[in-house]
């Protein structure tokens, strides 16, 4: 499966494209919402969207507000940031992220959340 | 390099208090938890530490060894099929089978951290009828008190609830304390948590309707394996359920239950 990760940081990017590696899927890299944006639409066999929340150019709640009035990806979209309030999580599922992701994880949650979101 | 006497004694007792069975070839599984409890007695080396527990086990070595071999990886709604069969359709297959019962008796035999039983709950009020968890009475068991403890309290890490649980989930039944979870009072009120060695205590027969028994036979000898499930089949009540881990099964027990589907959860009903 391709898997896109938006995240303003090169490091996360490597370690969970690393994880993704060891679970036998490919990845992406898109900077921020709007690098996303374009990734989306250059790629139609995307399986899933790993989604940061604080980017430059275009956040993670932006990008899935943009997506919720123009519907350009068919992709689960799944949170992966910092942000852990509950308030933060009810607001993201609302604007139609399928799961959350808290920063720290393990690579047992990024395949546990595949399995559920993409089942 | 640890002497073979000494994984040996330590294997042994495990064995006989636990069902754990830590063969020749699993040995160098123990390498860390003697580690563990090198820095918990506060002794120098494996040698060290052998020497203390041949001498004398008190209560709390005791516990902590074998808290510290129960395995108590476990993640909220473990496979999910067993908790939506289990809530969509095992709920009316109870109602069915035993018109005239008030309340089901369901018993999670080997509860861990607890993630089984308030997965159940969970489970019943998100994918069946919210109702039927009043009909619910849920006994909770584990032979850690360690893991007991942390099953009352149900309090969970951000790495915890994130194994299994749709946030969805996480953001209806649970408050955040600090970078921790707590689960919902009416939830930890729920259960009945007790310590319990599937081995050695007494079972009470015909008590449950359900029992969920799941990925704690895969670490008994076929001996202890067949025992435990040979109690449980006791305890169930005639056209009760087990559900047993992804990867175990019933073949080579000679016992009268049937495979039985949920959905598209498998379980082992009692015949007779």
């Amino acid at each position: 499966m391709k898997v896109l990760i938006v995240d303003d940081s090169k490091p996360i990017f490597l370690m969970v494209s690393q994880m993704l590696t060891q679970l036998g899927h490919e990845s992406i890299w898109a900077e921020n919402g709007q690098d996303a944006f374009e990734k989306v639409n250059e790629n139609s066999d995307l399986g899933l969207v790993l989604l940061d929340w604080n980017m430059p150019v275009m956040d993670g709640l932006e990008f899935l507000q943009k997506n919720e009035a123009e519907s350009f990806c068919t992709a689960p979209i799944v949170m992966m940031t910092t942000e852990n309030k509950p308030e933060k999580i009810q607001q993201a599922l609302k604007h139609g992220a399928s799961d959350y992701i808290m920063k720290p994880f393990t690579a047992d949650i990024i395949e546990n959340k595949i399995e559920m979101v993409c089942d | 390099m640890i002497r073979s006497e000494i994984y040996k004694f330590f294997s042994d007792y495990v064995y006989k208090n636990s069902g754990i069975c830590y063969k020749e070839n699993d040995y160098y599984r123990l390498d860390g938890r003697f580690n563990t409890l090198i820095k918990r007695f506060e002794v120098k080396d494996v040698e060290e530490l052998y020497q203390l527990y041949v001498q004398k086990i008190t209560p709390e070595m005791h516990q902590f060894l074998i808290d510290l071999c129960t395995n108590n990886e476990t993640y909220f709604m473990r496979d999910l099929k067993p908790f939506k069969g289990f809530a969509k359709e095992g709920m009316s297959y109870l109602k069915e089978t035993f018109p005239s019962a008030i309340s089901f008796n369901i018993w999670s035999a080997a509860c861990s951290t607890g993630q089984e039983p308030y997965s159940l709950i969970m489970a019943t009020e998100a994918f069946g009828d919210s109702e039927d968890v009043f009909k619910m009475r849920i006994d909770a068991s584990d032979l850690s008190s360690e893991a007991l403890a942390k099953a009352k309290k149900g309090l969970y890490s951000g790495l915890e609830v994130q194994r299994g649980l749709p946030a969805n989930l996480l953001i209806k039944y649970f408050s955040q304390v600090d970078d921790n979870w707590q689960i919902e009072a009416k939830f930890t009120s729920k259960i009945q948590f007790k310590a319990f060695n599937l081995l050695t205590d007494r079972y009470t027969p015909q008590q449950y309707h359900i029992v969920f028994c799941r990925n704690v036979l895969i670490y008994q000898d076929m001996d202890n394996k067949k025992a435990i499930l040979e109690n449980i089949y006791n305890s169930l009540k005639v056209g009760g359920l087990l559900f047993m881990g992804a990867g175990e099964s019933l073949i080579g027990l000679d016992l009268p239950m049937e495979k039985f589907e949920l959905g598209k959860a498998i379980c082992y009903r009692k015949k007779s």
